[in-house]
């Protein structure tokens, strides 16, 4: 199939849906049935993507005096965030299933078509129009659903990532400069003349978008402020789409100069593990410690990361799905509780086991899988990166172990306070009934926290060739 | 066999499912899977135990990254066995005691899957052949612990007990996880044979040895109940009975002293012994002395589990791994009965923990009384019950051994002797004397023979049986003699005599004279000091709560909001352009804004690609 209705497809059907639809069930549907076939897409090209280097899908518009030409390739590493962008979609729609407007569901399917331009095509120019494009249904999605701050926040949110789209593009700019080529599958570190500058500028520019710390202080407001559903987009695929192209163009791209600083990729990921942990430890506002807890993660994926070596991009890899399995019923969760209590702050809540007890079930099983219970795939998780930031770093790396206890103590007592307990007046008199359809995508994600906490080397079979390649030659893929 | 062990290891996580699942129609359903499912498993473990020839053993590959393999596989020896042994028998009597004992619980199907979880997460501990493994199963308990306690969680003391319980052993857990990777690191394997063989071989560095034997000893302090990380053992009280029985008395609570004993090579070349011993002495100490004030009979058990697990650590610090693992056998099995024997008083007595409420139950619950009294005479120390054999045998590894001779020997002599004043003090305060509160002594209900009596006396019987088992045991754990000390049990029992009648008259003789005792202000300071268990908890709790939560996180969060926010807002060269839309934006549609931004892209698109040509 021509990979180009994949990336304008949608956004022409979200067009003609936003016009033409105004009975939001059809356009529920069009969305699932569009997410649904991309994912089988998306699963089908593994096989194209099986061995570990790009594969081209096909090459667009070409123009002789801009080099703008929509090159579309693939690789096992892009294949995987693929099928986690849209197997996120179909949850993420079906558990917005109570949003009745056709127009959120038309922005849902505008957002598939550039997520997928930023992961297939390899052009720099291509690569940050989508990259950009991202941010628009985003922003309307989170300034028109969310919560009372909305405004602020979502204005923050574009503002923030689009001043890190502004040096990702100067990097661009600079790599375009000096090696004359547009096209990532072509560049070699040796090209560049400045390869430092380009580094740091890619750097954070990526590194706002994961976040890292000092750059993560617009993800809480923009996260509090989202609807849940969107919450779950935002941590599952826009920070992942962050930790894509950390990999794909700080690291792979450019190892020795990656090598050379992965110290300070090192530190700011550990300082964003602690640091995000303490922060979520003092948070009692329900949503804010779920955000912050998610910062926390991706530290960890930051240390993974800072590795520059095969098993911990694997690792980073799995972490990463990992992430966004655990920390999306979180948000779904904590959403609904707010929607149904009208409260963020967990003193209102407590004793909603006895009021909803499968929500309250999932909650616990994803907070146990978060703080890295074995059984689930948070632990894989950090397993993993342990073992593989040890070998890298050596043994004072075992300190990735305080990580879980500061995350078992943000946790456990948000439990206390919000699953056990008395029962609160506030979640007394509120009706917990959610439709199927909401119920059946927590279920989907408690299933798959458990399945791949306990058959991980199904998850792993198929990420880990994606950085096969990148042992041999010890860099460029 | 095989076939048989992968059922003994997955059979409990099933049944926990589907007596979950049969519940919700019908809940004795849930009751009957989980009986029959401890029955089977129990009778698999005796197969294996019969037919035990040479270490059973299963590799399986969990999952692989890069050159980075993780195995999981299964490994059951003599010492596996016996804890298997524990595990399933008195798994399958807890369950059928429950019957009675949960019976007006609305919540039955959750109670059997939870246990069921727990029974399945102790055998995958005790099987393990990797690290991996062993931890999964080490959480797995720990999880099962966690949410038991707080069963009841609507009421505010079984809650909090939870959280306190899953905090302080995970505590110790980020230790053992920390050594998982430490360990691989230094040999590039998990297996705990081939760790213990590298470890004797010198292949490991010996410093990195040491500080993994002593990380993972951390982790056994935090899931054994040891000092310092000890209080949540006795908030652990506030679950159900059976569930204090099973968990915090007989099974989870070994699994610290089960990984010692399973690394014990390791241990020992790491010359990590000495620390196991001198955490033993102290909490062994420290547990005995506070179990002498308690009031609440479960809490008398649970500081009394406490001390003795300390004294089976001793034993392993000694380096002696039959005294430790014998008297981890014996305790188990008397521990159980002992509160099961206390469930079964609460039972009959509407749930009244408070040994003062009670008292001349022996009239009434005559079987209870029997039956408790032979778990009494086993933990202190009276021949021929098995506690006698396996606590002399510890304190004569102390005093023999070079390394434990002197304050810890003496300190773990002194928590054995105490064993009778608590204990016994106990027994008297429930069964003897007079009855304290009429109206509920009126009350008293007979309890059922065949669902409470039938397993206290199965768990009674066992622990007189075993008295003679005692070196047969030690020989098949470690192939060695328990160790022996001329005289040493003549002393003892002499000591356990003369506090008997010391217990005798004060507490069942002149009780007033005691109740007098009380209130002299250095008795009842002493006596305010050991109720709280030397004030442990208070102090990490204060530790805990002012330079963690209140300090860092504290600190962190102003620092967060107040300034990496503002600084990254306004202080960056695009604050002025950001101060400054975000000013106008307030007044912008986001349709405005965005087709602005798109035009913004494009103007940039341009430039780049205009100037990358020239």
């Amino acid at each position: 199939m021509n990979p180009l209705y994949m990336i304008f497809g949608p956004v022409v059907l979200a067009a003609l849906v936003g016009i033409f639809f105004k009975e939001d069930f059809l356009v529920k549907i069009i969305s699932l049935v569009l997410f649904v076939s991309m994912l089988i897409w998306s699963v089908s090209m593994l096989d194209t993507a099986s061995i570990n280097s790009f594969s081209l899908l096909g090459t667009y518009i070409h123009c002789n005096l801009i080099p703008i030409d929509l090159t579309l390739q693939v690789d096992r590493l892009s294949a995987v965030m693929l099928i986690l962008t849209f197997l996120l979609l179909i949850l993420v729609t079906l558990s917005s299933w109570n949003i009745k407007s056709s127009a959120y569901f038309a922005l849902l399917i505008m957002f598939a078509g550039p997520i997928t331009g930023v992961f297939l095509s390899t052009n720099l120019i291509w690569f940050f129009i989508f990259w950009e494009l991202t941010l628009i249904p985003m922003f309307f999605l989170i300034g028109i659903w969310g919560a009372e701050g909305r405004i602020y926040a979502s204005i923050k949110f574009f503002l923030y990532t689009h001043f890190a789209s502004m040096l990702i593009l100067l990097a661009f700019f600079l790599i375009y400069k000096q090696s004359g080529i547009m096209d990532i599958s072509m560049i070699k570190e040796s090209m560049l003349a400045t390869p430092a500058l380009i580094w740091w500028l890619m750097f954070i520019g990526f590194a706002v978008k994961m976040p890292i710390f000092p750059f993560h202080t617009w993800l809480p407001d923009a996260h509090v402020q989202a609807p849940a559903p969107i919450s779950v987009l935002l941590a599952g695929v826009l920070l992942k789409m962050g930790a894509y192209a950390m990999i794909r163009f700080a690291i792979i791209m450019m190892p020795q100069t990656a090598e050379k600083y992965s110290y300070i990729i090192l530190i700011l990921g550990l300082i964003t593990l602690f640091y995000a942990g303490f922060n979520a430890l003092y948070e009692r506002h329900i949503k804010k410690m779920v955000a912050y807890s998610s910062i926390s993660h991706m530290g960890l994926v930051a240390v993974a990361i800072s590795t520059v070596t095969y098993a911990g991009l694997s690792a980073s890899l799995f972490e990463m799905i990992a992430h966004a399995l655990v920390i999306s019923p979180l948000f779904l969760i904590a959403g609904l509780l707010h929607e149904r209590t009208g409260s963020w702050y967990m003193k209102d809540m407590g004793g909603l086991m006895q009021k909803a007890p499968f929500i309250s079930t999932v909650f616990v099983l994803a907070s146990l899988a978060a703080l890295g219970l074995p059984g689930t795939v948070g632990f894989i998780g950090e397993l993993s990166i342990l073992i593989a930031s040890i070998q890298k770093y050596g043994l004072w790396l075992a300190v990735i172990a305080i990580g879980s206890i500061i995350g078992a103590g943000y946790l456990i007592w948000t439990l206390r306070r919000v699953i056990y307990g008395e029962i609160s007046d506030s979640v007394k008199t509120s009706n917990f009934r959610i439709c199927k359809t909401r119920v059946f995508a927590l279920l989907i994600f408690a299933l798959l926290i458990i399945i791949f906490g306990l058959f991980p080397s199904i998850l792993f079979d198929i990420i880990d060739p994606a950085f096969q390649a990148f042992n041999h030659t010890g860099g460029a893929l | 066999m095989n076939t048989l062990i992968i059922i003994l290891l997955t059979l409990p996580f099933v049944s926990a499912i589907i007596a979950y699942i049969a519940g919700r129609s019908n809940q004795k359903y849930s009751f009957w899977i989980a009986e029959i499912t401890g029955i089977i498993l129990f009778a698999i473990t005796l197969i294996l135990f019969f037919n035990y020839s040479k270490p059973y053993s299963i590799d399986i590959e969990w999952f692989k990254f890069a050159n980075i393999s993780m195995p999981m596989g299964i490994y059951i020896d003599s010492l596996s066995l016996v804890m298997l042994l524990i595990a399933t028998g008195l798994g399958a009597l807890d369950i059928h005691f429950a019957h009675d004992y949960m019976q007006d619980d609305p919540h039955k199907p959750r109670y059997y899957s939870e246990v069921l979880f727990f029974i399945g997460g102790m055998i995958l501990l005790v099987s393990a052949a990797e690290m991996t493994g062993l931890f999964m199963g080490w959480e797995f308990m720990g999880v099962a612990s966690y949410l038991l306690i707080s069963f009841w969680h609507h009421q505010k003391a079984p809650a909090d007990a939870g959280v306190s319980a899953f905090l302080f052993t995970r505590f110790g857990d980020i230790f053992l996880f920390a050594a998982i990777g430490i360990l691989f690191y230094a040999s590039n394997t998990l297996n705990l044979e081939q760790l213990n063989t590298m470890a004797v071989s010198g292949k490991i560095d010996k410093d990195i040895l040491f500080v993994s034997a002593l990380f993972i000893f951390i982790a056994a302090i935090g899931k054994s109940g040891q000092f310092p990380l000890f209080p949540w053992l006795m908030r652990a009280m506030e679950g159900p009975t059976t569930v204090s029985a099973l968990i915090h008395g007989a099974t989870m609570v070994n699994s610290g002293i089960y990984i010692v004993a399973r690394l014990f090579h390791l241990y020992t070349a790491a010359e990590a012994l000495t620390v196991v011993a001198t955490i033993g002495a102290i909490s062994a100490f420290l547990g005995a002395t506070s179990a002498i004030v308690q009031s609440e009979m479960k809490k008398v058990l649970a500081y009394s589990t406490m001390s003795h697990l300390s004294i089976a650590f001793v034993g392993l610090g000694a380096s002696s791994l039959a005294a430790g693992m014998t008297h981890l056998i014996n305790h188990a099995i008397f521990k159980a009965l002992l509160f099961l024997g206390a469930g079964a008083v609460m039972l009959s007595a509407h749930h009244v923990k408070d040994m003062w409420r009670l008292g001349s139950l022996g009239k009434k619950l005559i079987w209870i009384a029997v039956f408790m009294g032979m778990g009494v005479l086993s933990l202190s120390g009276v021949p021929p019950f098995s506690g006698y054999y396996s606590k002399d045998a510890v304190i004569a590894a102390a005093w023999l051994s070079n390394d434990t001779q002197g304050a810890i020997s003496i300190l773990v002599t002194v928590a054995g002797v105490l064993s009778i004043v608590y204990i016994g003090r106990l027994w008297v305060l429930i069964f003897a004397g007079k009855a304290r509160d009429e109206k509920l002594y009126k009350e008293i209900k007979k309890p059922s023979l065949f669902w409470i009596v039938l397993p206290l006396g199965v768990m009674a019987v066992l622990t007189l049986i075993m008295g003679f088992f005692q070196e047969s045991i030690s020989h098949f754990i470690s192939g060695n003699d328990l160790p022996h000390m001329k005289y040493l049990g003549y002393y003892m029992l002499s000591a356990v005599i003369l506090l008997a009648i010391f217990v005798y008259l004060f507490y069942y003789r002149r009780l007033d004279i005691t109740q007098k005792l009380y209130s002299h202000p250095f008795v009842k300071g002493l006596h305010n000091i050991l109720f709280n268990g030397w004030f442990i908890e208070k102090i990490i709790h204060w530790g805990v709560w002012n330079f963690i939560v209140e300090g860092i996180a504290k600190a962190s969060y102003y620092f967060d909001r107040n300034i990496v926010d503002r600084f990254i807002n306004f202080s960056l060269p695009a604050s002025s352009f950001i101060n400054h839309t975000l000013n106008r934006a307030k007044s912008l549609t986001p349709s405005q804004d965005s087709a602005y931004t798109i035009a913004g892209v494009i103007v940039l698109i341009a430039v780049i690609a205009f100037g990358g040509i020239r």
